[in-house]
């Protein structure tokens, strides 16, 4: 019955879709106000259905009723409580529905906000909200419905269960902080849209994005960062980052998002860049989708191996229109979008940031071209030819560090036109620090692009830190406050560009961590009880093995004693050897697992993997990686999301 | 005007540096192991391509031969369609790989034998569990 009722819900979301769609645009032919209230309240309607339908779908999950096929998929049950509501977005029409679920609680927030705000821009706004929910209640009603009911001849008594790999907290957040992002961006195109439909592209939709940029940046960001995390927690090849297509799908949006963000400061001060902000949020959008076509449509294989679907044309097809449309629209309203004013000279601060923005889109093209090597090259060439983590390596560590030397150069230019003078005040400090940190670097040894990195990583430290001097003096100078008052002022005075020099200090932070990558080292090795190894300057020594068996898997424990090259004890690691499912009489249907322990501190992180064991010899399979200075990257994260909670904390309304 | 023009050219070079870049990294890759060509183990053989390539196929049920002194070193037959070709692999290897797994491996063919240093299995049927496969289940049948 209810599976039912779910099912009823989203063909009720549907058609609410429609009759959104036609009551509004009948509203801008008519300006009849009923109309607008009747199309604002159907499309809440659309929402109220999607988010039954959510309700009853996760309901369904967690009294585990096998009769829905998606429930006998993913859980079983034995699966926590807590992973039987995450399977929600584990498969691919759970996580469809989860997407329009994310969506229409934007577009609820959307239009009770902006109620009495906005009335120009808000009915093509419902109108872009309700397509793009309509093409996901599309792919729910007809392509997968997540109420399928099971299609057996038999009683399922118990599901498949979770794939053990996601039964993670990491795993369980990640997705949807994704997903918060993704979705968050359909807010500010569907604004953009509306701008260009109504000829008004001024710096009026701009302000009603702002926030919700940042927020929907934020939620990339975290997802991002989680995403890496998670790798590293469990994947057990010692990384958080591998250039995979669906990685990449994440980045991508991300870079056109970024630029985004600072370019639509200059068209909110200056009304410049109105073109390029709306190819950036278009872009943003359809590349958003695009990661989903990626992740979803199996054209690409990746450790995210989802199977190919009839998903794919569709999700291309969409994106597809959604740039034709828009950018035939940008077209037909070439005029309105010319900027009253110009670029006036090569060393101002909106200069910078069109270099800064140039630099960005230019990475994402980079990681395009790398994602989609094997189509192109399989079109040309007629081979399939992909590429791994070298050559992105290769193309984008420039570009970053261009990228990295802009977050210091850009803040200290001054708008319209540096003189000479404050360019030569402003610089020399950072600059020296910047050398004296390479000569440095130096002498210790580094060389080539971990110098650069590192020293340009004092250099943009450095200017913050007089960026944030400067402002504290001038404060305590001008109203006698002391050092704190007057950095608490100064901040909560302006957020947005004291936020904004925190979360470059967050980046510097990764770069730093990033760097360290080029210090790693791994050693694959066998031990038997008291037997010992030693992998760069550290020796390690299997002190102990031992077997327990646990609620949802049987695990092999090993015991190492890690001691640094004077003795001196480090800590002890316990890597575990895992069998879920272990009481599957099929001994196929086992899953084995790798669970990895890692030693962290600010310097380096040693991490253990048991990758097997003998148990007839008491011989165990170790690999230990050691990787410098990874914690900089998960802190510099930290720092990133404080940054940007600090740049979009509202304002006291005055 | 004039300065708008002089962004158009700047931003022009900064393009034109850029697709200088991509192309010369596409076709000089630093590293030996940044690209590999996707090819099927009949076009292997037939061809005996001896550059970096990479593989997909099924491991043969039995063929795994774990080195009784060295546990890392490993050989198995890769089977794709009804072509077959033994691998060494010499690292650790995943969790999910055994007999019958979808592996991707990458690496290089040199006398009859494929050397690989990359060895990816997918996962597919946890992740999108196969309906119609009962063992995935646990049944309890009704008697019709």
């Amino acid at each position: 019955m209810t599976p039912i009722a779910g099912g009823a819900a989203l063909n009720l979301a549907f058609g609410f879709s429609i009759l959104t769609v036609i009551s509004l645009i009948f509203y801008t032919r008519s300006g009849d106000q009923r109309l607008f209230l009747v199309g604002q309240r159907l499309s809440l309607t659309i929402s109220f259905f999607v988010f039954i339908a959510t309700f009853i779908l996760s309901y369904q999950l967690m009294i585990s009723n096998f009769d829905i096929d998606y429930v006998a998929r993913y859980t079983s049950l034995e699966t926590p409580i807590m992973y039987k509501i995450s399977a929600m977005w584990a498969g691919q029409s759970g996580s469809l529905l989860f997407w329009l679920f994310i969506l229409s609680i934007f577009a609820t927030i959307t239009v009770i906000q902006n109620q009495n705000k906005h009335h120009g821009l808000m009915p093509w706004v419902i109108i872009t909200l309700a397509v793009i929910q309509m093409f996901f209640l599309v792919l729910t009603n007809f392509v997968t419905n997540p109420f399928m009911p099971t299609d057996a001849d038999f009683v399922v008594a118990n599901g498949n269960g979770l794939n053990p790999l996601l039964q993670n907290v990491t795993m369980a957040i990640h997705p949807p902080t994704l997903y918060l992002g993704y979705v968050g961006f359909s807010v500010p195109f569907a604004f953009a849209f509306s701008a260009l439909m109504n000829k008004d592209t001024s710096s009026l939709w701009i302000q009603s994005i702002r926030r919700w940029t940042l927020v929907a940046w934020l939620f990339l960001s975290i997802g991002i960062i989680l995403g890496g995390w998670w790798a590293y927690q469990e994947l057990g090849w010692g990384g958080y980052w591998a250039w995979d297509p669906v990685e990449n799908a994440s980045f991508m949006p991300w870079l056109t998002a970024t630029a985004f963000v600072h370019s639509i400061i200059i068209q909110e001060k200056k009304d410049m860049l109105r073109v390029w902000n709306m190819v950036l949020i278009i872009l943003t959008f359809t590349l958003c989708i695009f990661g989903t076509f990626l992740t979803r449509s199996g054209v690409m294989s990746s450790v995210h191996s989802f199977t190919a679907s009839a998903l794919g044309p569709i999700f291309l097809s969409f994106v597809f229109i959604i740039m034709i449309v828009s950018f035939g629209l940008m077209y037909i309203r070439k005029n309105d979008l010319r900027s009253p004013r110009k670029m006036e000279s090569f060393t101002s601060r909106e200069s910078g940031f069109l270099f800064n923005n140039m630099v960005f889109v230019v990475m994402c093209f980079a990681v395009f071209w790398g994602t989609l090597f094997p189509v192109f090259s399989e079109a040309v060439r007629g081979t399939k030819i992909t590429v791994g983590p070298p050559f992105f390596n290769q193309i984008n560590i420039p570009i970053g560090l261009i990228l990295l030397a802009l977050t210091g150069i850009g803040p200290l230019l001054a708008w319209r036109k540096t003189s000479k003078e404050s360019l030569i005040r402003n610089f020399t400090f950072p600059i020296l620090s910047g050398l004296v940190g390479a000569a440095i670097f130096l002498f210790l040894g580094y060389k080539g692009y971990v110098v650069i990195s590192l020293s340009l990583c004092v250099f943009v430290t450095a200017t913050i830190f007089t960026e944030f001097a400067r402002g504290i003096k001038a404060r305590t100078n001008k109203f006698n406050e002391s050092i704190f008052v007057a950095l608490w002022r100064m901040v909560s005075k302006n957020r947005s560009r004291y936020g904004g020099y925190i979360v470059h200090l967050g980046i510097v932070l990764m770069f730093v961590g990033f760097t360290g990558h080029a210090f790693d080292k791994e050693k694959e090795f066998s031990l038997t009880v008291g037997e010992s190894d030693h992998v760069a300057g550290y020796e390690f020594e299997l002190i102990k093995m031992s077997e327990a068996e646990r609620a949802n898997h049987y695990a092999w424990i090993s015991e190492l004693r890690v001691t640094d090259h004077s003795g001196q004890f480090i800590t002890n690691l316990r890597p575990e050897k895992r069998v879920y499912f272990h009481k599957n009489p099929d001994v196929n249907r086992r899953q084995p697992h790798s669970e990895l322990d890692i030693y962290s501190t600010m310097n380096k992180d040693i991490y253990s993997i048991f990758s097997a064991v003998d148990n007839e010899n008491g011989i165990a399979f170790i690999k230990i990686m050691v990787n410098p200075l990874v914690r900089w990257v998960w802190i510099g994260g930290y720092i990133l999301v404080f940054g940007t909670m600090i740049a979009m904390w509202p304002r006291k309304e005055s | 005007m004039q300065s708008n023009k002089k962004f158009m050219v700047m931003i022009g070079g900064v393009i034109a540096v850029v697709i200088f870049w991509i192309g010369w990294v596409s076709s000089n890759p630093a590293d030996e192991k940044a690209m590999a060509t996707f090819v099927s183990v009949e076009q292997l053989l037939d061809d005996n391509i001896n550059k970096r390539t990479k593989l997909g196929g099924l491991v043969k049920d039995g063929s795994i031969v774990i080195s009784e002194t060295n546990y890392l070193d490993c050989t198995f037959i890769l089977k794709e369609g009804h072509t077959e070709l033994a691998v060494k692999y010499d690292k650790t290897r995943p969790d999910l790989f055994k007999d019958g797994a979808e592996v991707i491996v990458t690496g290089q063919y040199l006398d009859g034998t494929f050397y690989a240093d990359e060895l990816q299995t997918k996962c597919a049927s946890r992740y999108e569990g196969d309906l119609r496969d009962e063992n995935a289940y646990n049944l309890t049948e009704i008697d019709t």
